[in-house]
Formats: structure tokens, C-alpha cells, sequence
């Protein structure tokens, strides 16, 4: 008792500050959490704010990285809306009840992702240019997709081409939109800027903001009326109570729709890893630390499998709001368990001050997340390099040309093809008669190598190919070098021909005592192979390791 | 961090870019009210169809068309004058979407070429009769894609997605399937007038809420209502020739004097898209039903559902612009089609054949 007493002093500040963090993210949270299930995913408003308390609890509670905040998420709640939108109407029963299951799907898909290890791993292939690229092109995705209910206007829900949509809208704003709802955002987005300006209140713009559109939309409401400014509130939370139990939606009538749901979970669940993933990675190389992405992947999983028992969301991690949490100096997961506390208490209780904050000044808080997500000092470093800068492009302008997902695969396919191509071009120089090949030997490779090889052995009657600095030669790579072999004018020159400095691996022992007996075992071997023997039942490693 | 005047300036820059916008909504706002305000000049369709049904402002209405019908006429409560313009201006549209009869199509029409990717497309190309098609006698024609009745259907579901649509919603469907534009906000003026005027004809004919008429929608023709012989390319291709060309055009381009479209096109790039539910390769029914019930003009009726269904099979196969969702891929591929093939196809008719039925002249074709 007494040291926890003396311990007090210490404690306290720390934990006032991730009090104070844990306020913000609640508050800056709530209005995302209901414009996220309402505008995007076509969801009652208690599903996003579900999300953003339970959510966040658990990814909380299961994610051991310090800065890690889970909950609501546009481009998932933007998934949700456009898989659902084909298959049934918005806010119906049938759909809440589809998407519950499509959540839980996509929660059993991460599961996988956890249990099958290489699956995991792939999500590791997300190199940085394509998560700053996908960042960048959501944010101006936000900010398109806000313009109609910046406006008052109803959403248009078909999936179109955005930019295309983007300009249509900003016309339908000007020439229709409801001025009593401009004005509103327009203040909303005034006031939360000129509060950024200032260090002292910076972390409360967006409050702020909110504060001051909710205020006008209150004084337009007193003096015009709520029929004639026809302002849309976020209306009576008071019916959300602690939990919300519900089942998702399985019976045999809803099977073939079940079945037509599968790629859009496979894509949800990928949106919420990758973005899991490549939050975490990001973040912990801003605080120096780091937490294996697969703690992440199990954390979200276990949570999205819950989550639709819960009437809420899925959950990955949100780049905006732990930007802000790393920002505030939040340096602990219970920033993120403050701020899930502060949002139930703040339902709970101060439903009715909730409940006139007007739409338009969501969607300018929203417009501002989405600016705030394209950041030039992240996008600076990939234009200085050719190759980042056209990957980092490519998945910007396929999210606005194509989907997220058509933007992870293209930013994927053109980052795996850029070091794929690296592999492909081994450092090969002749030296005398030595053939130096730097790199891989392998069937992509090898193209390469036989042009340098056959150049080389036109003009020389002896040549020593040196793949001591290769470090992976596949099978196809083996039988080329054998065959190069037999010419009799080619030596061969590997990492044992010269010294061996590595350190004898414990679990190779066997291996390791036939050492000195490798450059007969090799000579067999190619006098095997010449007899047109093979011997199959080889350990890969000998392959591949020389 | 950036210094105290940098922040202030692209404070200011940013204040200055949100201002400017909100005077040009301003601006564009006060010519929306200056449009809804000034009288409208009706098309010669529309001056003929809205003077039979008597519309004018006042306290109540009787229609003429059930004064004739019924014998007598209930007075229902009346239209103002800003009602009135709605529905002429509902009107307008219905019978001249792109604005090819107005002085300045963009201001009378509420900017509907926006909406529209080619110049000829039309509500009344489908919806025949300004919307309300009927016979010499005022019968109205089955499947003839009444408004009136479509608009006492108001909210109902698509047959096709399930989804509950209401009247603005169907109307964006057009502008997604037929006629191959990008949709409207549901809150425009454009659909809104349209609403007015089509709401208006279900009171001029009397027609009841909730109730299905005949002349609702496309009298589908499925497979089964054939002899089941197959929907052939030969087959439509000669139909097409002896029925439909003379208008339409030898390549489905449609016919267009001094800059107004006499009749749409069926192919090319002023044609319905890919995803359009005319397209019968998409669904299958609803093309050779409007064929069958509304066309060839004058003699509706005189084709039977094979016949049909083979002239639509016929034309979904000429090239036409890529639907809204089907990605610019799709998309370039479709341009090139509707570049490369039509010389072709002429070059190949151009061969000729012995048994080939000679093609009137057209009008004029543009493309």
C-alpha cells in the first residue's frame, strides 16, 4: 500500500496525460465513428460508435504496440457500403444483418492470416510508396466523398469513377447544395484551421471546429427553424446502451447472397491487415520500437470476430488518429483504453448535446482528416527515387482511377516486379578470365549470366566463373553451372574454394561434418549428373547454399 | 514548423479559396432561383399535350381527358404558378432532353447535356408521347413506358437489384442505363421537375396510387414467349435492314437535320451503353419489348416476338459506348470498336450480296 503511495507522484502525471490524450482521440473519434457507419457504410450511427469503444478496447488490450489505435475506418466502412449496396438496402434489417456477416468473415479471413504464416508475411510486401500512396489517395477520396454532405445533399451511392463523381459533386454543391449546410461546414472548416495555427490549442482544432459549427447550426435552427434550414443532425443517441447484442445473418434463403459476399470480405479483410500492418510499421519506426506485425493481425482478428456479435464495425488501425495520438505524445495503449472509457461515458451521459451536432460539420471535420493525411514531408523522400516515385504514383492514381484494392495489387505487382527486375540483373564483371556474378543465379537471372558467359568464353580459352559473392542459386541455376562445367575450359570458384568464414550452424551438424568432404561430394555430383543420374532425395540446402 | 507570417498566408489562402467558392455558390444559386422564376417556353410537344390537359394555375383542376372519358370530372386542388412551371419545364425535358428546340439549352434545360455522354439521347426516344403515348382514339398503348403510370408506382423495387427505389432513384437509373450518362444529384432540379410533370399526368389521366397499368414500363419478352427457335444474328441483321434502317440509319447512328436528332441512334457513341438494360446481351427482355409494342413508328405492333427478339440481339452486337461502371479499360476498347468497325461493316456491305434488300436512303447520318 505504502509503495504504491510513494509511487503516486510518478505515476500521476503520466497518467494524466494519456487522460488528456484519451479525450481527445474520444472526441475527435465520435464524429468520425458516425460519419464513417452512416455516410459510408449505410449503417445505424451506434455500429461506428461501437466500433470506436469496444473496437478499441480490444485491439487495445490484445495489440502490445504502445501507439496503436484501433476502431472505425473509412476505406473499411467505404468496403462495407460498396459490397452491401448490390445485395440489399442500406439501413434494412437484411443489411445490417449482411454486413454483420461480412464482418465476420473478413474476422475469420484475418484469423487465417494469423494461423497460415506465409499469408501473413505477404502483407509484408506493402512497401512504403504504396501505403503513402494509398494514404494520399484516401485522403483526397475523403474530401471528395464529403462534398455532398458538406452540402446537405444526398449521397450518391453507385460506385462510379471517383474523380469523375468528385466533379459532378462540387457542381450539384454549387449550383444546389443547401446554404444553411455550406455555411455550417465552411465555419467549421475556418475555425478548426485558424485554432491549428496556434501550438497551445492545436490538438482541439477539430473540436474546436465542431464546437463552433454546432453552435452556428444552433443559433440558424433558433432564428430560421429545423423545417426551413433543413439541417441533418446526428440526431437522438440516447437509445445506445452499453452493449448492443446481435447475430449475424445465416440461414439458408440468404446463402447465395452469403456466397456473393465472399471476395467483398476477402477485400475487407485485407484492408483492415495491410492497414494494421503498415500503421504499425510506420509508427514504430517513428518511436523507435517494434512489435511483430503478427501480434497485429492476431489482435485484429480476434477482434473482428467479436465485433459483429457486438453491433459494430470492423476494426484496424487508423493512420489519422494514432498520427494524432504519436503527435499529443501519447507513449502507451492506455491513451487508446482512456479514449474507449471516455466515448461510453460520453454516450452514455451527454447523449443530448450529441445529438444536435450538425452532418455538414462532421463532413468538414472529415474533409480535414482526409487533408491532413496527405502530408509532403512523408511523400518528399519516394519522389528522390525513380523507381518509389512511379510505385508511390501508381498506387495514388489507382485509388482514384480504380479501387483500394485495385491500388494494393497494382502499387503490389509494380513493387514486387521493380525488385523481382533488381534480382533478375545480377552484377556480372569480367576480370581477366574471371567471371564475377554478384547476385542470384536463378531462372530469371540466368538470361543474363549465359549472354555474359558465352561472350566471355568466345574470346577465352579458359574461364573461372566466381559465384562466391552469390547468395541464392536455384535448381535450374545448379544444372546451368554443371553443364558449364563439363565445357572443360570453365573453373568454378564458390565461397568454399576460398575460405569459409561462417560459423557452423548448430542444426546442420550432420552437414557440417561432411564439410571438408563438399568439393568430392560436388565432383560426384556432376559426374552423376553426366550419367544422367539424378539424385532426388538431396537436401534442398545443398542446393542452394555453396 | 512554418514562422507566424507563412501560417497566416496559407491561412489566408485557404479562407480566401473556401470564400471565392461560396460567392460562385452564391452566384450560381441566385440563377437557379432567376430560371424557377421566368416563364417557360414549352416545345411544340409539349404545348400540345399540356393545353389538352388544360394546366394552368388556379384553385382546382378538372381534366379534360376524364371529362371525355368518364363523362364528368371531380376537381381536385389546383396547381400555382410555380408548379406550373415546374411541370412545363418537367415537360420540356421529358420531350427535348438535350435542349435542341430551347434558345439556351443549358439554362432551360437545367444543364441536362451534363448528364448525358452523347448529343441525342432523350426521355421521350423511350418514353413516346412526351411521356404519354396514345392511340387516335386516347387509348393508352400497352407497354408504351407511361410516366404517369410509372410515377403511381412511385416507390417500388427494381426488378432487377431488389433495392427500393423511389421515383428520383428510377429516374437516375435512366441516366445510368439508357441513357448513357452519368446520374444527377437525387435533390436536382432536373429529376424534381420531371417528378412534377409525370405526377401531374397521373392526375390529368386519373390514374390511382399503388395501382399497375398496362402501359407501366416494358411489356418484357422473355425466351418463352417464342417458339423457342433461338435469337439469331442473320435473322435480325435482315429485319433490321428492312425495318429499321430507313430511320435508324444502315449502322444504327440515327438520324439527325440541322442539329436535332429526328431519330436516336442504336450504335456509337450518342447511344445507350453496354450496361444499359436496352442492351439485350445484359437483359434480354426488355429491348425486343419495346420493339414489339412501339416500334417501327406508326406500325407498332406488326412484328412478332421472335422477330423481336432477333432484331435485338442484332443490334446489342454493334458497338456502343462502355458502361459507367465497367472501368476505363473497357472503356478505350469500346472507343476503338466504335471507330474501327463501322468502315469495316460498310466496306463488307459495300461487297454486297444478290439477296440483300436494297436500304432507302437516309436522311442524313452524322458519323
Amino acid at each position: 500500500m505504502s509503495t504504491v503511495a510513494a509511487a503516486l507522484p510518478r505515476i500521476l502525471p503520466a497518467l494524466r496525460r494519456n487522460a488528456l490524450v484519451g479525450l481527445t482521440l474520444a472526441v475527435v473519434t465520435l464524429p468520425q465513428a458516425i460519419a464513417f457507419s452512416t455516410t459510408l457504410a449505410g449503417l445505424p450511427p451506434h455500429f461506428g460508435l461501437y466500433a470506436a469503444i469496444w473496437g478499441v478496447l480490444s485491439t487495445a488490450l490484445l495489440n502490445p504496440a504502445r501507439v496503436f489505435s484501433g476502431g472505425p475506418n473509412t476505406t473499411m466502412s467505404a468496403a462495407i457500403g460498396v459490397t452491401l449496396l448490390p445485395i440489399a438496402p442500406p439501413f434494412g434489417s437484411d443489411y445490417i444483418g449482411y454486413a454483420l456477416t461480412l464482418i465476420l468473415i473478413a474476422g475469420v479471413i484475418q484469423l487465417l492470416f494469423y494461423l497460415i504464416r506465409p499469408l501473413g508475411r505477404m502483407l509484408d510486401l506493402v512497401n512504403e510508396p504504396i501505403i503513402n500512396g494509398l494514404i494520399c489517395g484516401i485522403g483526397l477520396f475523403l474530401i471528395f466523398k464529403s462534398l455532398t454532405s458538406f452540402a446537405g445533399l444526398p449521397i450518391n451511392t453507385e460506385v462510379e469513377w471517383p474523380l469523375w463523381i468528385a466533379w459532378q459533386s462540387l457542381q450539384a454543391v454549387l449550383e444546389i447544395g443547401n446554404l444553411y449546410a455550406v455555411q455550417i461546414g465552411l465555419i467549421t472548416l475556418v475555425a478548426s484551421l485558424a485554432a491549428r495555427q496556434f501550438d497551445a490549442v492545436r490538438n482541439w482544432a477539430i473540436l474546436i471546429g465542431v464546437a463552433a459549427g454546432t453552435a452556428y447550426s444552433t443559433y440558424l435552427n433558433r432564428v430560421h427553424g429545423l423545417s426551413n434550414t433543413m439541417i441533418e443532425q446526428i440526431g437522438n443517441l440516447s437509445s445506445i446502451g452499453l452493449v448492443f447484442p446481435s447475430l449475424p445473418l445465416f440461414n439458408q434463403e440468404a446463402m447465395s447472397d452469403i456466397i456473393l459476399l465472399l471476395p467483398g470480405a476477402l477485400t475487407l479483410a485485407l484492408l483492415g491487415l495491410f492497414q494494421t500492418v503498415a500503421a504499425m510499421r510506420r509508427m514504430n519506426r517513428k518511436i523507435g520500437g517494434f512489435t511483430d506485425a503478427r501480434k497485429g493481425i492476431l489482435s485484429d482478428a480476434i477482434s473482428n470476430c467479436l465485433l459483429p456479435f457486438l453491433s459494430s464495425l470492423p476494426t484496424c488501425a487508423s493512420f489519422n488518429r494514432m498520427w494524432l495520438v504519436y503527435k499529443m505524445g501519447g507513449q502507451s495503449r492506455l491513451t487508446s483504453i482512456a479514449s474507449a472509457l471516455f466515448l461510453l461515458l460520453m454516450v452514455l451521459f451527454l447523449a443530448d448535446f450529441i445529438a444536435v451536432i450538425p452532418m455538414p460539420a462532421m463532413a468538414a471535420t472529415i474533409m480535414l482528416l482526409g487533408a491532413n493525411m496527405i502530408n509532403w514531408e512523408d511523400i518528399k523522400p519516394h519522389l528522390q527515387n525513380r523507381r518509389e516515385a512511379v510505385v508511390f504514383t501508381a498506387s495514388f492514381l489507382s485509388v482514384l482511377f480504380l479501387d483500394l484494392f485495385g491500388a494494393v495489387m497494382v502499387g503490389s505487382i509494380l513493387a514486387i516486379a521493380y525488385s523481382k527486375w533488381e534480382q533478375a540483373h545480377p552484377n556480372i564483371s569480367l576480370r581477366g578470365n574471371v567471371l564475377k556474378i554478384r547476385g542470384n543465379i536463378y531462372y530469371g537471372s540466368l538470361p543474363i549470366i549465359e549472354a555474359a558467359y558465352h561472350r566471355a568464353i568466345d574470346r577465352l580459352d579458359e574461364l573461372v566463373i566466381d559465384f562466391s559473392e552469390c547468395y541464392y542459386i536455384d535448381p535450374e541455376g545448379i544444372r546451368w553451372l554443371a553443364t558449364a562445367k563439363a565445357g572443360r575450359k570453365v573453373g568454378l570458384v564458390d565461397r568454399r574454394s576460398g575460405e569459409d568464414r561462417r560459423i557452423p550452424d548448430r542444426r546442420e551438424g550432420e552437414e557440417r561434418r561432411n564439410a571438408a568432404d563438399t568439393t568430392s561430394t560436388e565432383r560426384r555430383e556432376l559426374e552423376d549428373r553426366r550419367a544422367g543420374m539424378r539424385r532426388r532425395t538431396r537436401d534442398r540446402r545443398q542446393h542452394t547454399e555453396f | 514548423m512554418a514562422t507566424l507570417p507563412a501560417k497566416l498566408l496559407r491561412l489566408g489562402v485557404i479562407v480566401s479559396v473556401l470564400g471565392g467558392l461560396y460567392l460562385v455558390a452564391l452566384k450560381k444559386h441566385a440563377e437557379r432561383d432567376e430560371i424557377r422564376a421566368a416563364a417557360v417556353e414549352l416545345t411544340p410537344g409539349c404545348k400540345a399535350k399540356l393545353e389538352s390537359y388544360a394546366l394552368e394555375p388556379g384553385a382546382d383542376y378538372r381534366s379534360p381527358y376524364v371529362l371525355r372519358t368518364m363523362g364528368a370530372a371531380k376537381g381536385i386542388r389546383g396547381y400555382s404558378a410555380d408548379d406550373v412551371r415546374a411541370i412545363q419545364r418537367g415537360c420540356n425535358i421529358v420531350d427535348d432532353t438535350q435542349g435542341q428546340l430551347a434558345k439556351d439549352a443549358a439554362r432551360e434545360r437545367w444543364n441536362s447535356g451534363r448528364f448525358m455522354r452523347g448529343k441525342y439521347a432523350s426521355c421521350d426516344h423511350c418514353h413516346q408521347g412526351v411521356g404519354d403515348k396514345q392511340d387516335a382514339a386516347g387509348n393508352r398503348l400497352v407497354g408504351s413506358n407511361g410516366l404517369a403510370a410509372s410515377w403511381v408506382m412511385a416507390d417500388m423495387y427494381d426488378r432487377f437489384t431488389g433495392l427500393l427505389l423511389p421515383y428520383e432513384l428510377r429516374q437516375m437509373q435512366c441516366y445510368i442505363n439508357s441513357s448513357n450518362g452519368f446520374k444527377p444529384n437525387a435533390a436536382d432540379d432536373l429529376l424534381r421537375d420531371v417528378t412534377a410533370y409525370s405526377r401531374f399526368l397521373s392526375a390529368a389521366l386519373d390514374l390511382k396510387i399503388g395501382k399497375h397499368y398496362a402501359e407501366q414500363g416494358v411489356d418484357e419478352i422473355p425466351a418463352s414467349a417464342t417458339l423457342r427457335r433461338g435469337d439469331d444474328y442473320v435473322r435480325g441483321a435482315h429485319l433490321y435492314r428492312q425495318k429499321c434502317a430507313r430511320c435508324h440509319g444502315p449502322q444504327g447512328f440515327g438520324t439527325e437535320v440541322n442539329g436535332k436528332v429526328i431519330y436516336p441512334a442504336l450504335a456509337g457513341p450518342n447511344s445507350f451503353t453496354l450496361d444499359a438494360r436496352m442492351n439485350f446481351h445484359r437483359v434480354n427482355t426488355v429491348m425486343p419489348g419495346f420493339i414489339c409494342r412501339n416500334m417501327p413508328l406508326g406500325e407498332e405492333g406488326s412484328l412478332d416476338n421472335q422477330s423481336c427478339r432477333d432484331i435485338g440481339y442484332y443490334i446489342s452486337t454493334l458497338p456502343r459506348p462502355a458502361g459507367d461502371k465497367q472501368g476505363p479499360l473497357v472503356a478505350a476498347w469500346q472507343r476503338l470498336m466504335m471507330t474501327v468497325m463501322p468502315p469495316l461493316t460498310q466496306y463488307a456491305e459495300s461487297l454486297g450480296g444478290a439477296n440483300r434488300p436494297a436500304l432507302q436512303p437516309a436522311l442524313q447520318t452524322e458519323d
